[in-house]
């Protein structure tokens, strides 16, 4: 774990209705570092953005969580975005009743160097739309409702660019995207990289979406275990042979540790 | 002034269990307020300039009800049971009538339109209402008119203030009207009340459309009562926008007397902290091929609570008719009361009748999207309501409602008047 870390997951484990997900798991990230966490379906890639994040569903066990030099474990989430964290979900929620422009406005609301009087607010938004190739009507409609797929990603972009938090975690943000969506996202990632320096985790069992950034640090997790930890050079690797090979080895590690 | 208390205030046509406590409501008027003149009616000289009444619109349509009565003797059981004197255990074939079914019968029989007439609040208030605004405005169209009005109602803190408005709007004419129903404590701590009492007659095609802002302070007791009588082919939307008020009480009666009448309710409403929203919607199907829809939107936060009685009485004769009620209502916190009465009457076969109602909590995942965008539990409430307020404010009929709105907004949610600059 390196001393100026950002975040700093040191032995984590993590349940839900009494099944342990996360198994003592170690994660650190310096400030501007991108790290990319992957692994196949089901290995506890979402669950680890989300008990990072706060989310009540899940049970911390063991372990602590840091962030930006304070223990946030016992944190709430939305003190914990306020600290400075994203997390981009997977499938964003549906809000009928609220407006996106005004849950935009209530994001940004009581933060410090990001607040915004109202045409300062809209300009800055519909700029933003822009840069996403997203049409600013969306922001008049309730929040999710009716978006497309593709919509819904460039609205977690937008709030992205926004809110600028110094750590976002992005959950498969570019699963069931096509092409041109997909450079939407890879754009907002490269902006958000540019305007503040943030640093990123990117959640994903797909390479494409990491062929245009520049990867500091690549984490494999299976069955809730990191089991690699490499440069991005494990990248093209992963691309090549997929996750089988950790898989086996993770299924050892396991039978060796309950002999 | 004393203390008064109208009892059996917007009470269901037809009753349900008693200890449900949703069958009426009573109501409590504050005490020592002061009777205040604070209406202003906006309209053009043709609509107050007028020798029709709501009185005259109605014995005129009587006068076609009664020469359209057939001569056909109605031989239904229910008919001979609100018609004997006593009943005999020789006359198996003649059913015993509920206090109900009785008086729906004899109503039915009698089709008298002015005896039938009601509103949604009822007598009661209607009298309240009629007293403190001492006169009533007439806004009456002439054939092929469109006209529009505006009537404000300004409570002060302290003061009770009613307006009391007939609408007559002639055959194949249109009248707009907006009615503000808007209390300004300006700080103060004391009750206020304000209100309005509303009839229109819509005459043969006629469109009527009313929109009902109310935007009190929480120190506000406030009372919109109204009865509809539409004849044939007429339609009234009505829209309902219920933002402030401690206490609100909304009355609506409709009486579709003409065929292919139809009328269209939008209710939207919003009560926060310790407010009460009390509503009573009541739509008679007498005309055949009558439409009508009830639509209501609404978020409760706080511990506030909520009744809404809607009730669908598909009269006989109105075959072919449909009515239809919805409601959807977002529950933002668990300390809240949500009560609704969805009833449909009938006695008529070819008819339709559809309710349902969309009641939800905010989901867990829903506040865990929320808190990662650093809403607190608090601050989502909050949202909710501005989504309201903003949504009631865009669709202001004008400057001053809007003003209003956001006026009650920024009591509620910090920040709130930014919206106002951000759409300006």
């Amino acid at each position: 774990m390196s001393t100026d870390a950002l975040l700093s997951v040191a032995d984590l484990t993590a349940s839900v209705d009494e099944k342990t997900i996360l198994h003592g798991v170690n994660l650190s990230v310096a400030a501007g570092e991108t790290h990319v966490l992957m692994g196949p379906n089901g290995a506890g890639k979402s669950t680890m953005g989300h008990v990072i994040m706060g989310d009540p569903v899940y049970t911390v066990n063991e372990g602590s969580i840091t962030f930006d030099g304070a223990d946030i474990t016992e944190l709430s989430c939305d003190k914990r975005s306020r600290a400075g964290l994203f997390l981009s979900f997977q499938a964003p929620v549906e809000i009928p009743g609220v407006p996106l422009s005004s849950f935009l406005r209530a994001s940004i609301a009581g933060r410090p160097g990001l607040e915004m009087k109202g045409k300062e607010f809209r300009r800055r938004v519909k700029e933003l739309a822009a840069q996403l190739d997203m049409d600013t009507a969306y922001l008049n409609r309730e929040l999710g409702v009716g978006f497309s797929g593709g919509e819904k990603k460039k609205v977690e972009m937008l709030q992205l660019l926004l809110l600028q938090p110094k750590l976002a975690i992005l959950d498969e943000t570019d699963s069931g995207l096509d092409v041109d969506a997909l450079s939407v996202v890879s754009r907002g990632m490269d902006a958000y990289r540019a305007s503040c320096d943030g640093s990123l985790i990117i959640i994903t069992h797909n390479t494409r979406i990491l062929e245009h950034l520049s990867v500091d640090r690549v984490h494999v997790m299976v069955g809730g275990r990191i089991v690699r930890e490499d440069d991005a050079s494990l990248i093209p690797w992963i691309d090549e042979h997929g996750f089988e090979s950790f898989e086996r080895e993770a299924a050892g590690s396991v039978a060796d540790d309950e002999r | 002034m004393d203390a008064l208390t109208i009892r059996n205030a917007s009470a269901m046509p037809a009753p349900t269990w008693g200890w449900l406590r949703m069958n009426d409501t009573k109501i409590e008027i504050p005490v020592d307020l002061e009777r205040i003149r604070a209406v202003t009616v906006e309209a053009d000289e043709d609509l107050t300039e007028t020798h029709a009444s709501f009185e005259g619109a109605v014995a005129d349509l009587q006068k076609r009800v009664d020469a359209a009565r057939g001569d056909a003797e109605d031989t239904r059981a229910c008919v001979r049971a609100a018609q004997r004197e006593t009943e005999s255990l020789d006359d198996l074939d003649t059913p015993a009538l509920s206090a109900y079914q009785l008086r729906a019968t004899r109503d039915e029989i009698a089709n008298d339109v002015a005896a039938a007439f009601e509103t949604g609040v009822h007598v009661d208030a209607r009298s309240y209402l009629n007293f403190l605004a001492g006169s009533t405005v007439v806004l009456a169209t002439e054939s092929g008119d469109d006209e529009a009005a505006v009537v404000r109602v300004a409570g002060e803190a302290g003061g009770a203030a009613g307006a009391s408005v007939d609408v007559v709007a002639a055959a194949d004419s249109s009248i707009d009207l907006t009615i503000s129903l808007d209390g300004n404590a300006a700080g103060s701590d004391a009750a206020g009340l304000i209100g309005s009492e509303l009839r229109v007659f819509a005459g043969a095609r006629a469109r009527v459309s009313v929109t009902v802002y109310i935007t009190a302070d929480a120190g506000f007791t406030v009372i919109d009562d109204a009865g509809y009588v539409l004849d044939e082919g007429a339609r009234v939307d009505v829209r309902h926008i219920v933002l402030g008020g401690g206490r609100t009480y909304t009355g609506l009666a409709s009486d579709l007397r003409g065929d292919t009448a139809r009328m269209e309710i939008g209710t939207r409403y919003l009560a926060s902290g310790t407010e009460q929203r009390d509503f009573n919607y009541v739509i008679r199907h007498r005309g055949r091929k009558t439409i009508s829809n009830m639509d209501a939107n609404g978020v409760l936060t706080g511990t506030s609570k909520k009744v809404l009685r809607g009730t669908i009485d598909l009269i006989h004769g109105c075959k072919g008719s449909e009515g239809s009620e919805r409601e959807t209502v977002l529950l933002a916190n668990q300390g809240v009361d949500n009560k609704t009465v969805p009833v449909i009457l009938c006695d008529e076969d070819d008819v339709a009748g559809n309710h349902g109602a969309t009641i939800g909590h905010v989901r867990p995942e829903q506040l865990f999207y929320l808190g990662c965008r650093g809403l607190s539990q608090e601050a989502a409430e909050a949202l909710f309501v501005a989504a309201k307020l903003e949504d009631a404010a865009l669709s202001a009929p004008d400057e001053q409602i809007r003003a209003n709105v956001v006026r009650l907004g920024s009591a509620l949610i910090d920040d709130f008047a930014d919206f106002e600059e951000e759409i300006a």
